[in-house]
């Protein structure tokens, strides 16, 4: 219920800013932005890299216009497979509304879990993130970074299972403030991200738990090299919380190439590592995602 | 002596084209290059419905030599240009960010044809980017 009224509120939203008069001059769906300035969509729907959010505005929008993407996001590792499928919109190239669902599915080891085989995880990820100071792509005589502030709100769906494994919550909300500067002469974007977070492995499986029931402080960091105009090349590390006590969790990182044929489609191929999941020891594998814009 | 000032200015020479190997102006194919490429850049704005109406009331030959001698002066080759600066040329153009995100993606095109790497159009661009601030105004 509360998946679909959310569900709801982001539609509406999308459809009042499609809705509101436009200038007649300039087309408001123009994707005025540079190739490759917004990122790719990262793993919980965001404009960023792989695992990292970034402060850039997702979509091909500039200033005065709005850009939007789909995507489809495919992650295989030891034990596990990871769907997640989104949307976002980039508005005025200040703020950013997202909406991604991911389904977790535990294969073979939903069995060894006794939770069944083929037993899925999933959940809702709700995005609002918006660009506070700077900018990432034009301030090429300065240090200063692009700095955004974000907040996730999630909700995974088998609330009482994740709690039986200790989760405190099957909601909740992730703040993170992202700084990106793109160092031009060098080819290179730079992002660290700070994320206050009580998500057990992203979220999917709760929020809070034993070891620690209060948000904490994790980083994120991504390094991405533009290879040339169509491809580029990057890795990304984030550090997670360890709340629960059924199972360690650990950092995740990914390396990654993009391959950017227009401004309507990215894809992004990856080798990930996302660490010990669910007793079922260290988690590597491929990510393959998909993206449509303008 | 005059041994002495021949070897001093040799050395000098010798200095300043080690300076000015690894230039800017010398990776973009030095002055020529830099000239066919703008002439292609404000023939390609011209054309381009998203820029064109901006350049109606323009002199496309001067505009060509102006940016010729902005680009050769501002990667390090021996120019000086003499036009008005970017925030006098611009005012009042009502210059949006698309468009002059468009004509950086005219400019990349100029430079793919003269064959400039991709690293090095970059250095260039990361020299024009900060000109933003001055000539969009909406």
């Amino acid at each position: 219920m509360a998946q679909s009224r959310t569900t709801l509120l982001f539609f509406l939203t999308i459809l009042l800013i499609f809705s509101s008069p436009t200038t007649a001059e300039e087309n408001l769906f123009g994707s005025g932005k540079i190739l490759a300035t917004p990122g790719v969509i990262q793993v919980e729907g965001t404009a960023g890299g792989g695992l990292t959010p970034w402060a850039v505005i997702s979509g091909y929008g500039t200033n005065r216009q709005i850009g939007g993407s789909v995507h489809h996001t495919y992650v295989t590792t030891n034990d596990f497979t990871l769907n997640a499928t989104g949307a976002t919109v980039g508005l005025y190239d200040r703020l950013e509304l997202s909406f991604t669902r991911q389904w977790f599915d535990t294969g073979s080891a939903g069995e060894r879990l006794g939770l069944g085989e083929g037993f899925k995880f999933n959940q809702d990820i709700l995005g609002a993130k918006v660009k506070i100071f700077g900018d990432a792509v034009y301030d090429q005589d300065t240090w200063m970074p692009q700095v955004a502030l974000g907040a996730q709100y999630k909700k995974a769906d088998k609330g009482a299972i994740v709690r039986a494994v200790g989760a405190e919550d099957d909601d909740d909300i992730d703040v993170y403030l992202a700084a990106t500067k793109i160092l031009l002469d060098k080819s290179l974007v730079l992002t660290g991200t700070a994320r206050l977070t009580r998500a057990n492995q992203f979220g999917l499986l709760g929020f809070g738990g034993p070891n620690g029931s209060s948000r904490s402080l994790q980083f994120e960091g991504s390094v991405a090299y533009l290879l040339s105009r169509h491809f580029v090349l990057g890795a990304d590390y984030r550090t997670k919380p360890d709340n629960l006590a059924f199972a360690e969790e650990d950092d995740a990182m990914a390396a990654y190439m993009v391959w950017l044929p227009s401004k309507h489609l990215t894809v992004t191929a990856a080798y990930t590592d996302l660490g010990k999941i669910a007793l079922q020891g260290r988690q590597r594998g491929f990510y393959l995602s998909v993206q449509l814009g303008f | 002596m005059k041994f002495l000032k021949t070897t001093l200015i040799a050395g000098l020479l010798a200095l300043t084209t080690a300076v000015h190997a690894d230039s800017l102006f010398d990776d973009l194919g030095g002055k020529d290059a830099i000239a066919r490429m703008m002439t292609r850049l404000v023939e390609l704005t011209s054309a381009d419905p998203r820029t064109a109406h901006q350049f109606e009331q323009t002199k496309k030959d001067r505009l060509a030599r102006l940016l010729t001698d902005q680009v050769c002066e501002l990667s390090g080759g021996p120019c000086k240009y003499r036009g008005v600066n970017m925030k006098k040329s611009h005012i009042k153009l009502g210059i949006t960010e698309a468009e002059f995100n468009a004509l950086v993606e005219q400019l990349q095109q100029a430079m793919d044809e003269e064959g400039v790497p991709f690293h090095t159009q970059n250095r260039l661009l990361a020299l024009l980017a900060p000109m933003k601030r001055d000539i969009v105004e909406r």
